[in-house]
């Protein structure tokens, strides 16, 4: 019998799970950027840039940007990176890559785009100085194998960044969880028509680690001196961890 | 974590403005630099480029420890109060890093251009650094014009010209007093055994 997982608050079977997200990013992945600005009142281009701040990008240095999706970060890093640098754009998900990667080259830009799992990264062992996972480590099946494979492919003194949905401040969570389960699929009805993908946004927000356990879950991964910061009370925290 | 991020930002931003700075710091490349606040210590590598990188670390070659009197003095007299930090470990590394940290400039018009404009930035520029020169001005004044009150018409405090002539005048009779006594002894020495009798 396969093992389960949830999927929002359902149980799932494992082998289920990448198929179940990646129908949800095949839907909404057309009005992904829109919905972003709607949902976060545009508060997530605060929490990337921040994500880029605490980078510590300098001009030649490589990045991967696990779940890039529609390469909001890949654009920021290559910025930091400048010519000399390389900024390698990852998705499992080929909607969301097709949005990122046709967006850049709108842009004139033509960085590497990747279709590839973050749980099997197709690159070598110690080969990039920064990897960041913007909201993609919730929607990944095997945490742990996800954050090994980030850890083996990063150098010795490389840097893991998280940012990810988080557990909000105590006193917001009735006025959190009225957005989230109320509003969030209402507006994804409505703008995205989609419904279930936003109430599976919200459901699975609520179904990963807080911060203190995706904390311990890099710890485990062989990460060392990790760090996190909250970002908006807690509805979004950024770790950070070092490959030593 | 956020604060080790922003020095980190803000010193490679320096180095980057200051022509030479970097590339002084390239042949410490790999050597760990650890700045002690006391209440937090922040670490970082110089990378191959000369630049800081946040780093692990457990021995550090280089501890700099910015002393209470560095960071009072530090808005007011700016890369000149740098001298009153500890410094500790490799001294090439430390007199490499001393060097460095006194030739950082912020060029402050050159960040404000991209967001307002060459014209306004170098406005914005003359206006902040003529408002601070008269802060600085103005503090200087107060502060001397309280000394000069309470040395001269108050006088509950003295000179430092005076203090000085005083430890003088202090040291000259203890020279005096050690001199003499030396001279009693010797002439106590002198003196038959029995002749105070």
């Amino acid at each position: 019998m396969d093992k389960t997982t949830h999927f929002g608050f359902k149980q799932v079977a494992e082998s289920e799970k990448a198929a179940k997200v990646a129908e949800v990013f095949h839907s909404v992945a057309a009005q992904y950027d829109i919905m972003n600005d709607l949902m976060s009142v545009g508060l997530h281009r605060l929490w990337k840039r921040f994500t880029v701040a605490q980078a510590g990008l300098r001009p030649g240095m490589k990045v991967l940007d696990v779940a890039g999706g529609t390469a909001d970060l890949t654009r920021l890093f290559l910025k930091e990176v400048g010519e000399t640098g390389t900024v390698l754009l990852t998705d499992i998900n080929f909607s969301m890559l097709r949005e990122g990667r046709d967006r850049m080259l709108n842009e004139g830009k033509t960085p590497p785009a990747v279709q590839c799992d973050g749980e099997r990264l197709p690159f070598p062992d110690n080969h990039f100085d920064c990897v960041s996972v913007a909201f993609g480590l919730r929607n990944m099946t095997h945490k742990d194998q996800a954050l090994a494979e980030m850890h083996r492919v990063l150098k010795p003194g490389g840097r893991l960044l998280v940012l990810e949905f988080s557990k909000v401040w105590k006193p917001l969570e009735p006025a959190y969880d009225l957005y989230s389960f109320k509003l969030l699929p209402l507006m994804g009805k409505l703008v995205a028509k989609d419904a279930a993908s936003y109430q599976y946004l919200a459901e699975s927000i609520r179904m990963h680690p807080g911060q203190e356990e995706l904390k311990a879950m890099m710890e485990t991964a062989g990460f060392a001196k990790v760090s996190y910061h909250n970002l908006t009370a807690g509805v979004v925290a950024l770790h950070k961890g070092f490959k030593v | 974590m956020i604060a080790e991020g922003l020095i980190e930002r803000s010193l490679n931003h320096l180095l980057r403005q200051s022509p030479g700075a970097a590339e002084s710091l390239v042949r410490h490349a790999g050597a760990r630099v650890r700045f002690d606040l006391t209440l937090a210590q922040f670490d970082f590598r110089i990378a191959d480029d000369g630049c800081f990188s946040e780093a692990v670390v457990d021995v550090p070659d280089a501890v700099i420890r910015p002393t209470p009197a560095l960071l009072a003095r530090l808005p007011f007299f700016g890369r000149d109060s740098l001298r009153h930090a500890d410094y500790s470990g490799d001294p090439a590394l430390l007199a490499t890093l001393d060097r460095v940290f006194k030739q950082l400039a912020w060029d402050v018009e050159a960040d404000l251009a991209p967001l307002v404009g060459d014209i306004a930035a170098h406005r914005l520029h003359a206006l902040g650094r003529d408002a601070l020169a008269g802060f600085a001005h103005t503090f200087s004044a107060i502060g001397h014009n309280a000394s000069e009150y309470l040395v001269e018409e108050a006088e509950v405090m003295a000179r430092g010209v005076d203090v000085t002539r005083f430890n003088r005048d202090v040291d000259t009779l203890a020279d005096d007093v050690a001199r003499l006594e030396a001279r009693l002894n010797r002439l106590q020495a002198r003196l038959p055994e029995n002749a105070g009798e």
